[in-house]
């Protein structure tokens, strides 16, 4: 009981300073809601509140071309109007962020990071306790401030933490609903499908005798993602008035790209710049391109499919099309669970720090390009480009890591012996 | 690549690279000082031009003189009867004047409360709407009643209605012109500009009932003079040392020197022989004056909503009478018409170090991110110190065995010996050390009230007080700190790593908001980066041991350098009153949003106190 105590004060704590900064200042919600590096065109809540406004209505809440968020949310929050229950709003919001720990300090309980089916850390005894690794979630800056500005990015990313709590703790069909869940949300929470099945399948495999066949639970556990999906749509379908028009403005905005709104990633600028005739092609490329990382990482690491599922999110954190720091900081969420690699790699602090300089920097240069007038846009991409600078170092670190962790198994000679990464 | 590879590899390990950064971070300082030296001189510096071509300075026949001079001298004896009166009454007749005119005007009250002052009065304006225009742009003329030296601005404001009246003959605007009296020179301003763009709180000011289009660019005439003046004084600086663009300065400077031969200068450089030590003089005070980021005149008001604006004030004896500075007026505002779109060309980051002399922030910003470089350079040092295993003591009782010692590694039948030097890592205690930091930086949030919030007369002692209280709060620190855990040299390395890399970091983004202020903060807080046991021996987890000599020298230098130390002394050395200081600041915060404290009380003292903390004798 007394491990229950110290987690039900640690989401005490967390609950308590939301709340906090919900109350104590009330403009602060507002003004990290209209931040470009908090709320991109697909995941706002200024744009969630207006949709819900034209669905309570009775209108197409994507008639106007600003909503681009799925259509399930709207009756959710329909219940909920923030307007009229800011509070209702932020204890939604705060309640996710406790699954989001929830589930986390449940894959760090299960130790799956450091002990997989087919592969065991030499150094699985240096770890951090499940609490602290909630507690770095729970307290992150990021995780906070993505919390307060309520973008709807929250949801799809408890709902892919909840995947893999479920995928670890042997239960594929709920995992792969919660991974419907986030796909039917963002659509870019698809890639991670096939690390999530390797990593319920080896969970199955490890607890049973019996051994289900690789290809036959995959086929099973992909119905089911499929069969969830197309219920979401379904319901979508007839909540939007038996139409399909919203798959236009929901998935069509993240395959498409039509709105270039600036944000923390790199595509709105390279697509402003773009010549209108190649677009097409750099779409097809910039796609390709974020898809390909999926299946080289899960032939290379197959032995560590959570891993696998980090690097991915790290890798969408910072080429999917409208990435946000709510993006970075599930990145950061799941990056304790591997403390006993940290030793491993070399440029942490570096790369710390270019990650706080851009922090600090990005805001203050779009107040330069946008309030003052005396930056412009190139001022704001350049920090972009340094903070996605700092997160692929992070993200490769991290791989050389993990990778380095595996070769002193084969070969344990080696160990502390200086390597280049070529 | 090959070859060298492994030399570098070797480098990494070699105790003597940790000798560097300190020489390396005091290098950066000196470099920095000395670019900043540099810049006056005529390699590093570049004449002003115009970059806008549709300004055309200078370009139009002015027409302002003769007859007017009747009109203005009947408006300056209308102005002097007003004198001393309410402002109630002064507004009403000044829009009287103005609606005579045949021009809208209204009027609108504003009252402040800041440090126990009452900031309170009316402003008088007027809206010429554009003949040629659509109202959705205007340019404003604005006169205080009383100028920034708190003397009555007979001459200005009496110039500025003769201005509305002779602009209203004129049929070729294509920008609505407002004409705008305001009581004071901080206040007012900062009441009418709020209100203008809705942004004023309805406590403390009215709201508009008269509103034209986008603010394109503003001129204050300033002229308490009751005698004709001899050159004009132009002041540019912003809150928080944000600046007008250099268009509009260039141009006025074009229009006052070239075409009306009036002599310019500015941050109080009445004479100005253009040699090294004035150009240095004038680039320096205009620095200060950046740095503290106050209301300079009410055309600083402005300049936070992007609507650049800079005041024309007369100075001294001379031969030039107020037509010429109306003629001036005139001729800017012919230029300011011609805008087609807001000033964009031209720069807005700048020093200038003469009026046609000027660097601009591709030449100077190096300087103070050299200083704040350093920082960074001593926290990945000190971060790299932290990850070392600890120098065992020479000539201790423990013989030292383990040199040799190597770990046996077996596997499927084969062995390998591998030295265990090689792989002790120590694992590095951040929690405390983090915390601590976040904690300091947030305990400036005390300060910050105190100051914003005391009655102007207990501001001095406050700061007397505050500066006592920092002799011994550090001490105070270290023995709570070490009562509840071990302050290891461990942690206080981390500790100062950290603290050192946010002020960094905090420096390197202020340097692009406001130059002057991170460069001179970066200075006072230079030392912070050579103090405590960043360059002795690491102890491990036994207390950490620093040479006396060492631990004086630090402790003095960083007591003279304490933020209220500074502050009062700045003050002595300036002649201005302390308490007068600070209550012109806690104005600044809550009425015009002067954010220079947040730097001091959040970013300075914070790294201040830890790096006192660390050199404390407490420990």
């Amino acid at each position: 009981m007394a491990i229950d105590r110290r987690k039900l004060l640690l989401y005490a704590a967390a609950a308590a300073l939301r709340f906090l900064l919900f109350l104590a200042f009330p403009r602060l919600p507002d003004l990290l809601t209209g931040r470009a590096e908090i709320s991109t065109p697909v995941t706002s809540f200024k744009r969630l509140q207006e949709g819900l406004f034209l669905y309570t209505h009775n209108v197409s809440p994507y008639d106007g071309g600003v909503f681009y968020q799925a259509p399930l949310l709207l009756p959710l929050f329909a219940l909920v109007p923030p307007f009229i229950f800011p509070l209702a709003t932020a204890v939604l919001y705060i309640f996710t962020d406790l699954v989001c720990a929830e589930s986390l300090i449940q894959i760090a309980e299960s130790g799956v990071a450091r002990t997989s089916r087919l592969f065991s850390s030499p150094r699985k005894d240096n770890h951090w306790d499940s609490l602290a690794v909630g507690a770095a979630f729970l307290f992150n800056p990021f995780t906070i401030a993505t919390c307060l500005a309520r973008p709807t990015s929250v949801f799809s990313n408890g709902a892919i933490l909840y995947a893999i709590a479920n995928a670890v703790d042997r239960k594929p069909a709920k995992s792969m609903l919660a991974l419907a869940l986030a796909a039917y949300l963002s659509l870019y929470p698809a890639l991670l499908l096939p690390p999530l099945i390797l990593l319920c399948h080896d969970q199955i495999v490890a607890k049973d005798g019996s051994k289900p066949k690789l290809p036959r639970s995959s086929f099973e556990l992909s119905s089911i993602f499929c069969g969830s999906v197309a219920w979401f749509l379904a319901m979508s379908y007839l909540l939007t008035g038996q139409s399909w028009e919203f798959l236009r403005s929901t998935y069509g905005v993240h395959l498409l790209l039509p709105d270039l709104t600036p944000n923390v990633g790199l595509w709105w600028y390279f697509f402003i710049e773009m010549f209108d005739s190649f677009r097409e092609f750099f779409l097809g490329v910039f796609w390709l391109h974020l898809m390909g990382y999926v299946g080289g990482l899960c032939f290379r690491l197959r032995t560590q499919p959570l891993f696998v599922l980090t690097t991915i999110i790290g890798i969408l954190a910072i080429f999917q099309p409208y990435p946000s720091i709510a993006d970075a900081s599930l990145y950061f969420a799941l990056l304790p669970l591997y403390n006993h690699v940290f030793s491993l790699m070399r440029y942490t602090f570096f790369a710390m720090a270019t990650i706080l300089y851009a922090a600090l920097l990005g805001p203050a240069f779009y107040y330069l390009w946008i309030y003052a007038g005396s930056g412009n846009a190139n001022f704001f991409y350049a920090i972009t480009l340094v903070w996605s600078l700092g997160l692929s170092i992070i993200v490769g670190e991290c791989l050389f890591a993990v990778l380095r962790d595996e070769w002193e198994v084969e070969r344990p000679e080696m160990k502390g012996k200086e390597v280049r990464r070529i | 690549m090959t070859i060298e590879a492994p030399t570098i590899l070797a480098l990494r390990k070699d105790p003597r690279l940790l000798k560097i950064p300190p020489y390396l971070s005091a290098l950066c300082i000196v470099i920095g000082i000395v670019w900043l030296f540099l810049l006056p001189l005529n390699e590093y510096s570049r004449h002003t031009y115009i970059s806008e071509n549709a300004l055309l300075p200078g370009q139009v026949h002015t027409y302002f003189g003769g007859s007017e001079q009747n009109v203005f001298n009947a408006y300056k004896h209308e102005v002097q009867s007003l004198l001393g009166k309410d402002p109630e009454v002064i507004a009403a007749q000044l829009s009287n004047i103005l609606r005579s005119v045949g021009l809208k005007a209204a009027t609108q009250k504003y009252h402040y409360e800041a440090a126990g002052n009452v900031h309170s009065g009316e402003n008088a304006y007027a809206v010429l709407h554009a003949p040629r225009g659509d109202a959705t742009e205007a340019i404003v003329l604005v006169a205080a009643w009383t100028n920034m030296d708190g003397e009555p601005n007979q001459s200005g404001v009496a110039l500025a209605l003769t201005l509305a009246r002779y602009f209203k003959r004129w049929s070729l605007w294509s920008k609505d012109i407002i004409v705008l009296i305001t009581s004071d020179s901080k206040a007012g301003p900062q009441a009418w500009v709020d209100a203008y763009h809705d942004e004023h709180s309805p406590d403390s000011a009215d709201p508009l009932q008269l509103k034209s289009g986008a603010l394109q660019g503003v001129v204050v005439v300033d002229n308490a003079l009751d005698h004709r003046f001899e050159s004009l004084h132009i002041v540019y600086d912003g809150i928080n040392g944000q600046l007008p663009n250099l268009d509009l300065f260039n141009s006025a400077v074009a229009i006052a020197s070239g075409q009306m031969g009036i002599g310019v200068s500015l941050q109080r450089m009445w004479k100005h022989g253009d040699s090294y030590r004035e150009r240095l003089q004038t680039m320096l005070r205009g620095m200060v004056s950046q740095g503290l980021g106050h209301a300079s005149g009410p055309h600083s008001s402005f300049i936070p909503y992007h609507v650049d604006a800079i005041t024309l004030q007369a100075v001294g004896h001379g031969w030039q009478d107020e037509m010429a500075m109306g003629r001036c007026v005139e001729s800017t505002f012919r230029s300011l018409n011609n805008l087609l779109e807001h000033f964009h060309q031209s720069f807005f980051f700048y020093l200038l170090m003469q009026a046609n002399r000027f660097v601009s922030i591709g030449t100077y910003l190096p300087s103070a991110m050299l200083v704040a470089v350093n920082f960074t350079i001593m926290a990945i040092a000190l971060w790299i110190q932290s990850g070392r295993p600890p120098k065992r003591r020479a000539g201790s009782a423990t013989v030292d065995m383990k040199e040799s010692e190597v770990e046996v590694v077996r596997k499927e039948g084969m062995v390998a010996l591998v030295p265990t030097a090689d792989l002790a890592i120590v694992e590095r205690q951040l929690f405390l050390p983090v915390a601590l930091v976040v904690a300091f930086h947030f305990l400036g949030a005390v300060p910050l009230y105190v100051f914003n919030n005391t009655q102007q007369e207990a501001l001095a002692q406050t700061l007397v007080f505050f500066a006592y209280a920092n002799i011994v709060l550090p001490t105070l620190l270290a023995i709570i700190i070490s009562g509840f855990t071990t302050l290891s040299s461990h942690r206080l390395i981390l500790l100062q790593c950290f603290s050192l890399l946010l002020l960094g970091m905090f420096l390197a983004t202020l340097a692009t908001l406001n130059f002057s202020l991170a460069f001179l903060i970066g200075l006072l807080a230079a030392p912070l980066s050579f103090v405590g046991i960043a360059m002795s021996a690491d102890n491990g987890d036994a207390p950490p041991e620093l040479g006396t000599l060492r631990k004086i020298v630090s402790n003095v230098l960083l007591h003279l350098l304490s933020p209220p130390v500074v502050v009062l002394a700045v003050c002595k050395i300036f002649g201005a009153d302390t308490g007068a200081t600070l209550a012109e600041a806690a104005f600044g915060w809550k009425v015009s949003g002067l954010r220079t404290q947040v730097v001091v009380c959040c970013v300075w003292w914070p790294a201040w106190l830890i790096g006192a903390v660390i050199v404390s004798p407490g420990l």
